[in-house]
């Protein structure tokens, strides 16, 4: 892990919505290989940080490098390595999810086998299966493969889990830890605690704009636990989602759910 | 090869995928093929020509006392629409336009002994109606006789000697055809193009190939192209289904057509993106687009000539973009004319193209 090119540098980022400082002298870099998660409550400035990066939104100030382009001068050029995961995502409608994905490959001007793309989601049996016909976890895979098209050396997933069941969320995870073996960098929003402890090699906790704190999860509790904090209760071994995993099984459920949440 | 370029190049992968996209919609399917078809449909089976009365134009070229007891009996029998009489020229010119269905030459000498015309009329009558020019031969005939029973003379009987020409005869379906063509590539155009570059707006599909290295000219480019191939596609269908089916006379050339096809279906493609970059929602886009095809459907003369329309209205009538394009789809199609004598109605549409797509430049938004 030490030593990596920096496939991201952000320095000094600003972006304003009228009097609202939406992000505010955002600072850091993210390692190739690495996964880096940005933490924080709804409204902190997560995904706006996160569209700049993707070259989706401009900054009032600030730089920020991407695999070593500047990302205003050339977002086209980045958006070529890179893949991004929308909060919602949407595609044509019409268009089976195999015609989507060689769409979107033709965009990179790549051929892709759709089927092979799709079974890396486990959607290989809904290839022929519309958009809108899917659950809710299947459209967040879909959406997942969706940016595997051009095979991007950098995956943007902004709050992958976010509305999904602990089956489904668990197997976001392995997919996130499957893309970093393969060598990606992911960077992830996420406002669960135990999602960013259990994939994140470092974390960036974002406040009113502000980074607040940035280290390895294990380094941030230890800092806090440094400082004489005790839970009032005590964690037990087990908590209330392991009951229910245990109960209900880790196979993903959505073959019959038209929609969940 | 091909398949591979197709795959792989973003503006040919698109294309396909917005011809495929537009052709699973059956919506667009109904309003863009169906019911232009039914229109058509309706119409030709009504043929309101059936009603018609015989048209008769009169030539009295004997002026004589025989002709003109001729002319009488044949005008107070009331079975004839007896036109004013015109120069012999134009009621010719009448009967080629279709305009007559009879023209009856009263020969110099008639009735007079010794003459070569002395028992004999000539009838030209328009061959596609023969029909009425059937019922008008009998009339005349019955006339004639009755003026040979008068005379006590039936040794030789008064005869008509008829002439077929090949005339024109425009039904009320030769004439809204190219109207309905016009009016669908309009609804085509504005609407196909509106709805859906709204909805793929508001439920974020631009969005998400705005997070891909997306062209946007390959995207509009694509959206396009789909458009103007369903607009040929419509003015050959429909224009087909009223030749084969409804024996509407296609005097003008079809490519002609087609060329006008593809000017008028960018006007309105264009107007579809004007209203499409305005509009945030499907909800604000459907008014929009009804209260630019509405009026224009009504004004433009697709269903009735705007001749008939008062002064101050009509006026504004023959600027509309649906006019011109209804005016030069009529006449290649019904007059035969050619793209050069359309040059106003090419040089109306070409105007509203470049202004249309300045709109469309100004307000179109992708977000």
């Amino acid at each position: 892990m030490e030593q990596q090119a920096e496939i991201i540098q952000v320095k000094d980022l600003r972006k304003s919505y009228g009097d609202f400082k939406a992000v505010d002298g955002v600072s850091f870099s993210v390692s190739a290989g690495e996964v880096f998660g940005i933490l924080g409550p709804n409204g902190a400035g997560k995904t706006t940080t996160v569209e700049i990066l993707e070259g989706m939104r401009k900054p009032d100030g600030g730089t920020v490098m991407v695999n070593g382009i500047d990302v205003q001068k050339d977002p086209r050029a980045v958006k070529k390595v890179i893949g991004i995961q929308l909060q919602s995502s949407a595609f044509f409608d019409r268009l089976s999810l195999a015609e989507i994905l060689d769409v979107m490959a033709s965009l990179y001007y790549r051929e892709v086998d759709a089927l092979e793309l799709l079974r890396e989601v486990e959607l290989a049996d809904r290839a022929g299966a519309l958009f809108k016909e899917l659950s809710g976890g299947q459209k967040q895979r879909f959406s997942v493969a969706s940016t595997l098209v051009n095979d991007p050396i950098l995956l943007f997933l902004d709050e992958p889990t976010t509305g999904l069941d602990p089956q489904a969320r668990r197997h976001m995870w392995a997919l996130v830890q499957r893309f970093k073996s393969e060598g990606r960098t992911v960077l992830l929003t996420t406002h669960y605690m135990e999602e960013a402890e259990e994939l994140c090699d470092r974390v960036a906790i974002m406040d009113h704009g502000k980074i607040v704190a940035m280290d390895r999860p294990t380094a941030l509790v230890d800092s806090l636990l440094s400082k004489g904090f005790k839970k009032e209760r005590v964690e037990k071994l087990a908590n209330l989602e392991d009951v229910f995993l245990d109960l209900t099984g880790r196979a993903l459920r959505d073959g019959q759910a038209p929609q969940d949440t | 090869m091909l398949n591979r370029l197709f795959k792989t190049n973003p503006t040919l992968s698109l294309t396909k995928a917005s011809m495929r996209i537009w052709f699973r919609d059956r919506q667009a399917i109904f309003w863009t093929f169906f019911l232009p078809l039914v229109l058509i449909s309706v119409f030709g089976l009504l043929d309101f020509g059936a009603f018609r009365t015989v048209d008769l134009g009169i030539i009295d070229r004997a002026d004589n006392d025989a002709s003109r007891k001729l002319i009488g009996e044949v005008g107070a029998l009331g079975a004839f629409d007896i036109s004013d009489t015109l120069s012999e020229a134009e009621e010719r010119e009448a009967l080629l336009d279709g305009d007559r269905n009879l023209l009856l030459i009263v020969q110099p000498g008639f009735g007079e002994a010794d003459s070569p015309a002395q028992r004999r009329v000539t009838v030209i009558y328009n061959e596609g109606e023969p029909q009425e020019s059937a019922a008008g031969q009998t009339i005349i005939q019955h006339v004639l006789d009755e003026m040979t029973f008068a005379e006590g003379n039936i040794q030789e009987r008064y005869r008509i000697e008829a002439e077929p020409v090949d005339s024109r005869n425009l039904k009320f379906i030769d004439f809204l055809m190219p109207g309905v063509v016009a009016m669908s590539i309009m609804q085509m155009g504005l609407f196909s193009v509106a709805f859906s570059f709204v909805q793929l707006k508001s439920r974020g599909v631009l969005r998400r190939l705005q997070a891909t290295p997306i062209l946007p000219a390959s995207f509009i480019f694509a959206q396009v192209f789909t458009r103007l191939s369903v607009s040929i596609l419509q003015t050959l269908v429909l224009v087909g289904l009223a030749v084969l089916a409804f024996d509407v006379h296609l005097e003008g050339n079809l490519g002609v057509m087609l060329l006008l096809a593809l000017l008028g279906g960018g006007v309105f493609v264009s107007m579809g993106f004007a209203v499409s970059g305005w509009a945030r929602t499907e909800d604000v886009a459907a008014p929009v687009a009804n209260a630019i095809a509405l009026p224009m459907m009504f004004l433009s003369g697709v269903f009735f000539p705007r001749d008939a329309m008062p002064g101050p209205l009509r006026a504004v009538a023959d600027f509309l973009p649906l006019s011109y394009l209804a005016d030069a789809l009529r006449n290649v199609a019904v007059d035969g004319a050619s793209l050069w004598s359309q040059w106003g109605n090419v040089l109306g549409l070409t105007a509203w193209l470049a202004l249309t797509f300045l709109i469309a430049v100004r307000l179109f938004r992708w977000e």
